[in-house]
């Protein structure tokens, strides 16, 4: 089953839709839980309760409930196959494409739920009341569980979501992505260890069920080679080292020539954050003493150095230790699964930096999104587009492993669902549309430097390790986006400060 | 990647002599008798492969059956098969792209081209030639990259998850008596383990799984660890489980010829992903990173370049067959010491 997220659904789709009006007068019943009474499926739902004149929704909603209502008790599985007495008769096939067709419709069900709730929550429709009631019908429909489908846990993760901006849980949180994770995550008493070892463990299978780590590493890796090829000395500023998977094979591509000149020292400074506690100074120190272990290992002459962040995340020149005669890269690796979040201000910051010190190469990964028109509703339903093919990437290249799958979305990509879905929530009317880092560096006055041939085979190659719905594109010459299936995930793009002299 | 001197692809090169069999085939008089991929041959082919859903999908085995032509043996079509595969990748964007991105084309295509159009002769076509030999080694070197830079990623992988799994080895030890948990791992055993060397393929194809909850899933763990408890992260090997068996042999690909599948390797059986029915494991990990019973030593570099070219999708749909399960254990706990990167064979050599 794959639910097709491709549709455009726009809000006036919703709205077009036409339902026999159903006897929607209903008697109010009590007050406290405005008349639905949701356990039972009675369509008791008291509509003078909620605002708006919007006979359309109420329409729509209604349908919904009485959609659902089977006439034996529901069960929380809300499939059609279910209801339908004829599935069972039939033959295998015709139950499985009732099964098939029930899913899709199923799905498409919790689409326009989830698009009526984020209309609730800002639309001009707006009402709070009215985005509690879908929630609970959304709550009762879709599941976390690894057994579900892709549909019913990207649902539950936008339910959680949209949720939390109700109970107006979308503050600023930078590390909401950790809080997420722990409520709707372990229950042992040594969360920690069991969260931390879940995040190794996930990350362990991201990389092996997907490309996307790989595909941002090494694309900026083979760059980096590229750029310096004849130097001396390299020195690379990781503007987010996390573990420093990236730099492993960047080390084992310079160390690896054995004819010829030897390698070049390599250089590497790690920005850390003070504001997160002194975890994460520690993680950069750990990922630090791994890096010159595995440098040792392979002969890689190697310093590895820390730059700390200002407390606002701001990164400063000054705080950088430069090195005459040293090829300077800055690696900026942004939105991949296994990321924090960074404010725009720090990543800015970063660039600027960038600007001021004219390296031979500014590598940068990050998310691609939609278009971003329609307000909160447009980038929300942009949201699930996104999300959508993620899931469904995993799911195509390892059906059968439900767990794996359902333990990575658990662990990165619900948290960033949630965490994203709360900053557009937050930022509301203010946001203007952001473009990308890619333009940001564009208006800045960097050039882009040319994706090699090597480079883009080399992504082509490593997609077709994974799965066939996996494209490269080549936007421009100086970069390359990581699709599935015409939907646009991930790009890599390489620059270069524009005054700068090319060795 | 395809030298010209390959019988099989070059017609307009081949000087051999040619018989034609009883069944239809067309079979040079070397000493050693070769098949030769006529057009209508290779035509069939294509088709036999769309009909199966593409060459991804497509096995040699389906394949022999759909064409259904006497003589051709399993050896034949693994050997055309993948290079059709091969072929086909770079060959996507030669659909998709002007005509300048054409020279990018697999040299399959482009020879093909060149041999059967009468135009392209002379200089020009040495030219093209030149460009698409220049291309197809940069492409290996290409390919090659990456093999090793995948396995230096893995490598350190495992690194950090070793770190991780002694980190929590000792905090285990330290809370033992606190309960919270669903179980107390065998504290002795979680020290042997923990001492062992990761053996580096056991995880690289997607296995059925065991009864094992957590994600230590190391094959030497499966008989060790009844406790359901999460213990530690994944500990076997960083590698990505999706390409290569064999780290050593990778590195060894130095040379060209080494990358191109040879004509007559044996497609030895069975040695595709198989993977567990949901219910048979609790464990996420495990559904990945478990061992299978298969033999994967032995197997020649050419094969593994076969599978690194193909996707992981071609071999995963496969019944889950364990018999050999409970025997894992002891050769692998026996050759846990072995140092990293070298090849081991669950079933001694």
């Amino acid at each position: 089953m794959e639910v097709h997220m491709d549709m455009d659904i726009d809000i006036d789709f919703i709205h077009n839709l036409h339902f026999s009006p159903d006897t929607t007068n209903t008697t109010p019943s009590s007050d406290d839980d405005y008349g639905c009474n949701w356990n039972h499926w009675s369509p008791l739902v008291n509509w003078d309760a909620f605002t708006g004149p919007h006979d359309d929704f109420h329409h729509l909603i209604d349908s919904i409930v009485c959609d659902a209502a089977a006439p034996e008790y529901p069960s929380p599985d809300d499939h059609g196959a279910s209801n339908s007495p004829s599935a069972s008769i039939t033959e295998e096939d015709d139950a499985e494409e009732e099964t098939a067709a029930a899913d899709d419709s199923k799905g498409l069900r919790l689409v326009h739920l989830l698009m009526a709730a984020a209309e609730a929550l800002t639309g001009a429709t707006k009402s709070r009341d009215l985005a509690r009631v879908i929630l609970v019908r959304l709550k009762e429909l879709v599941s976390h569980a690894a057994h579900g489908s892709n549909m019913d846990r990207l649902a539950a993760y936008f339910t959680d979501a949209l949720q939390g901006l109700l109970e107006g849980a979308g503050g600023a949180h930078s590390n909401g992505k950790h809080q997420y994770y722990m409520t709707c995550g372990s229950h042992h008493p040594r969360d920690d260890h069991h969260h931390q070892n879940d995040t190794l463990a996930a990350f362990q299978l991201l990389q092996d069920m997907s490309p996307y780590v790989k595909f941002g590493h090494f694309t900026a890796n083979q760059a980096i080679l590229e750029a310096v090829a004849h130097e001396r000395r390299v020195h690379i500023v990781d503007y987010d080292i996390m573990e420093g998977v990236q730099w492993a094979s960047l080390m084992q591509a310079l160390a690896s020539n054995k004819t010829g000149p030897p390698g070049p020292h390599l250089r590497i400074t790690a920005l850390s954050r003070t504001g997160a506690g002194r975890r994460s100074i520690a993680t950069v120190q750990e990922t630090g003493r791994r890096l010159t272990a595995f440098a040792a290992s392979l002969g890689q002459p190697f310093s590895f150095h820390q730059c700390r962040l200002d407390p606002d995340e701001t990164f400063k020149t000054s705080s950088l230790k430069l090195v005459r005669g040293e090829a300077l890269i800055f690696n900026c690796m942004l939105n991949l699964p296994h990321l924090s979040y960074r404010a725009p201000d720090s990543v800015a910051s970063f660039l600027s930096g960038a600007k001021e010190l004219k390296p031979r190469l500014v590598t940068l990964v990050e998310e691609e999104v939609g278009s971003s028109v329609g307000g909160f509703v447009g980038r929300f339903m942009d949201s699930l587009h996104h999300y959508s093919a993620v899931f469904d990437s995993l799911e195509a290249g390892f059906p059968m492993q439900g767990r794996a799958r359902a333990l990575v979305e658990r662990v990165f990509f619900g948290p960033k669902i949630v965490g994203s879905l709360a900053r557009i929530y937050r930022t509301g009317e203010e946001l203007e549309e952001r473009g990308s880092w890619g333009e940001w560096l564009g208006a800045a006055g960097f050039r882009g430097v040319p994706m090699s041939f090597a480079n883009h085979c080399q992504a082509k190659l490593l997609l077709g390790l994974f799965n066939d719905g996996y494209r490269v594109e080549e936007l421009g010459t100086n970069k390359l986006v990581l699709d599935w299936k015409s939907r646009r995930l991930l790009s890599a793009s390489l620059w270069t400060s524009s005054s700068s002299d090319t060795h | 990647m395809f030298p010209p001197k390959k019988p099989s692809t070059m017609n307009s090169h081949d000087r051999a002599m040619c018989v034609q069999g009883d069944s239809g085939l067309v079979l040079t008089t070397d000493p050693k008798p070769r098949l030769r991929w006529t057009v209508e041959l290779h035509e069939r082919f294509v088709d036999a492969v769309a009909q199966l859903g593409g060459p991804d999908k497509a096995t040699p085995k389906t394949i022999m059956r759909v064409m259904g032509v006497k003589g051709l043996t399993l050896y034949h079509l693994k050997s055309h098969l993948q290079k059709f595969r091969l072929g086909k990748q770079p060959h996507k964007d030669f659909n998709e792209h002007s005509i300048k991105d054409g020279m990018r084309a697999s040299a399959l295509e482009l020879q093909r081209n060149i041999g059967s159009s009468s135009a392209m002769i002379g200089r020009n076509m040495n030219e093209m030639q030149m460009e698409v030999q220049r291309r197809l080694h940069e492409q290996l070197e290409v390919q090659k990259n990456l093999q090793l830079r995948i396995e230096a990623q893995g490598k350190y992988m495992q690194s950090i998850l070793e770190k991780a799994y002694h980190t929590l080895a000792g905090e285990n030890m330290n809370m033992k008596g606190m309960g919270g948990g669903q179980g107390t791992p065998d504290m002795g055993v979680m020290k042997e383990f923990g001492s062992l060397n990761y053996p580096s393929f056991q995880d690289l194809n997607l296995y059925g799984g065991d009864q094992l909850e957590g994600f230590m899933t190391s094959n030497n763990n499966e008989s060790m660890f009844e406790g359901k408890k999460r213990l530690c992260p994944y500990s076997g090997s960083g590698k990505s489980p999706l390409i290569w068996s064999d780290d050593l042999r990778l590195q060894d690909l130095g040379t060209a010829s080494s990358c191109i599948s040879p004509q007559e390797d044996p497609f030895k059986g069975d040695h595709k992903v198989q993977i567990s029915p949901p219910s048979m494991d609790s464990d996420p990990m495990s559904e990945i990173y478990d061992t299978k019973p298969v033999v994967l030593h032995g197997e020649t570099v050419g094969n593994h370049h076969n599978k690194f070219d193909a996707s992981m999708k071609l071999e995963r749909p496969s019944p889950q067959t364990s018999p050999l399960q409970p025997e894992r254990s002891s050769p692998m706990i026996n050759a846990g010491s072995v140092a990293q990167g070298t090849i081991i064979s669950p079933f001694g050599s």
